[in-house]
């Protein structure tokens, strides 16, 4: 187990050190290494500290966060087809952040106002799937996935109604998820709470490996079911708004790297969490530098582009599975 | 010892089982006997702690059992249910694992080595220690349900609760559960478990909790409660007693000749 995790975090060293060469400016990995020791050295430096190396950990908070958060609630609901944006979060947050850019909010009260929005949206779900002290699974699926189809509604009226204005590329870009245009402050400004989530949800891990075996058995080994399930829920959120802070929405890291981490780690809810983390940094910091160089200088968005690696690969990982099954 | 007194017990606003008090010694192997929907299973988590208490009073060695931390609790009580479970890749030891759950501070992330210990020890009662990396979901019913048990062994409580665990499972393997259960309580536990054959009842327990009629009906030692004449009004069907070559009294539904 020690050295699959060292392998992990040597693979998302080496993904973080390859995006670092990647870029409009092709630069050789000494003259990047020397602005990395010399972080004012001139335009070098510049283009690593503050393009390229605070992309690199946006995408890292980014992946992990949604991974975290996917492995959370795919076990919090036993379901596996469960994905962080589940509880309303990237919903919720998406109506605030568009309606505040199609009304000339400034730029930089978006991001605070799509956490807000999005933790909010979170609060209502948990709140419309509360049953005495603790949570129906059945309940917070249907209240996320109906308030999330009511926001869409509410994007897509905004969207017609803002055609040919000149904020529709803005929003369509965030909704697409992208990495781009985001610095140091916007990293400052989520940070703190994506720590607080991954605080609550490595803490949360031994209660989630019991939960796994229903409500019931939980309660029998000790853990007070309503409260693991109200931390759970809260930390999934913080990540997920975190991450949908900085990207937009970017699917399919959340629902698909735990189900690789599994397979790399097996089922034990300590170490999912862990790789999970790790693989999902590594997997957006990959999809991140590809969707800059594929098309360049154009960019492709980084949700679209783990959309084309995400889905094949879940239907592979799935089909395989009925594969072993039948035989 | 468990002390229960007055205790009503009610399912969505409907009186299930009124006035009830009794005692549970320590040490002794209780079966729980009745019709299905009478209340065993409501009866049995409310002793163990896990639904709360509207009337009457539950406690564990004169401490109130609803005033303890659930940690508290499950330290002294584990409570096995063969309800099923989507149990993804989990191994037969991980599943065990979580009976250590009790044991642990809430921030405490790894296992010690008196948990590896407890959870081996609970893997070899059950005999399944060969089968501590198999996937949870691979197994029969039969060993499934050991996997539970031995869940709740790990927790190391002195009173093991079980709704049910004999079940679905054929003749043999269900005399190895109760054979395993009895050998429990003769090393010291107490064991409260529902069953739904009074024989295996008459095999096994000390004493025989006969519920119906919304309250106990009887809780005696068993050549007392397994009377065809207790049975029949437990069950509403009429009852026969047959002695055995050996000499012990089974008793049967009257099946038309």
């Amino acid at each position: 187990m020690t050295l699959r995790f060292a392998a992990l975090v040597a693979m998302l060293f080496a993904v973080a050190a390859g995006a670092l060469l990647v870029g409009g400016t092709t630069l050789s990995p000494s003259a990047i290494g020397a602005a990395l020791l010399h972080p004012h050295s001139g335009e070098i430096a510049t283009i690593v500290w503050q393009l390229r190396l605070p992309r690199i950990a946006i995408g890292a908070l980014v992946g992990a966060a949604l991974a975290i958060a996917g492995a959370l609630l795919q076990g919090l609901l036993r379901n596996p087809l469960v994905d962080p944006y589940l509880t309303g979060v990237s919903a919720g947050a998406a109506v605030a952040i568009v309606l505040s850019i199609s009304a000339g909010v400034a730029a930089a009260a978006v991001p605070a106002l799509g956490f807000a929005a999005g933790l909010a949206t979170a609060i209502a779900v948990a709140a419309l799937a509360r049953r005495g002290a603790s949570l129906d699974a059945t309940r917070l699926i249907l209240a996320g996935v109906s308030l999330s189809s009511l926001f869409a509604a509410i994007i897509a009226l905004v969207l017609t109604r803002v055609q040919g204005g000149g904020s529709a590329p803005a929003i369509v870009s965030w909704l697409a998820g992208t990495l781009s245009g985001r610095g140091w402050n916007d990293l400052a400004f989520a940070a703190p709470y994506a720590a607080l989530g991954a605080l609550l949800a490595f803490l949360s891990a031994p209660a989630l490996n019991a939960l796994r075996l229903g409500d019931v058995r939980a309660a029998a080994v000790g853990v007070d079911v309503g409260r693991a399930q109200w931390t759970i829920l809260a930390s999934s959120s913080l990540l997920a708004a975190s991450a949908v802070t900085l990207s937009g929405t970017i699917g399919f890291v959340g629902l698909i790297v735990p189900h690789v981490a599994r397979r790399m780690v097996g089922s034990d809810a300590r170490y999912v969490l862990a790789a999970s983390a790790l693989l999902g940094a590594a997997l957006t910091i990959v999809a991140d530098a590809l969707s800059r160089t594929l098309l360049a200088p154009a960019e492709i968005p980084i949700g679209v582009l783990l959309a084309f690696i995400g889905v094949p690969t879940f239907l592979y990982l799935y089909l395989r599975d009925r594969r072993t099954a039948a035989a | 010892m468990i002390a229960v007194r007055d205790l009503d017990l009610s399912v969505a606003g409907q009186t299930l089982l009124a006035n009830m008090s009794f005692d549970i010694r320590n040490g002794e192997f209780v079966g729980m006997l009745g019709r299905n929907g009478v209340g065993k299973t409501t009866l049995l988590r409310t002793l163990a702690g896990l639904r709360p208490i509207e009337s009457g009073s539950v406690a564990l060695d004169s401490r109130n059992i609803a005033a303890l931390s659930p940690a508290d609790r499950s330290r002294e009580i584990a409570f096995v249910t063969s309800d099923d479970v989507f149990a993804d890749r989990l191994t037969v030891r991980e599943v065990v694992a979580a009976g250590r759950y009790p044991h642990h501070r809430w921030w405490q992330w790894s296992e010690e080595p008196h948990d590896a210990e407890a959870i081996a020890r609970a893997l070899t009662v059950v005999e399944l220690q060969q089968f501590a990396d198999r996937e949870f979901t691979t197994l029969s019913s039969g060993e499934r349900q050991r996997v539970w048990i031995a869940l709740a062994l790990a927790q190391e409580a002195p009173v093991l609760f079980l709704d049910e665990p004999t079940s679905h499972l054929d003749l043999r393997v269900a005399q190895q559960i109760l054979k395993l259960l009895r050998d429990q309580v003769e090393s010291g536990k107490t064991v409260v478990c529902v069953l739904h054959d009074p024989n295996e009842a008459a095999a096994y327990a000390d004493r025989v909790l006969l519920l119906a009629g919304g309250g106990i009906l009887a809780f005696e030692e068993r050549e007392r409660a397994l009377s065809a004449e207790l049975l029949e009004r437990a069950y509403e069907v009429p009852m026969e007693a047959v002695t055995t070559a050996s000499g012990a009294t089974r008793i049967f539904p009257r099946h038309p000749a």
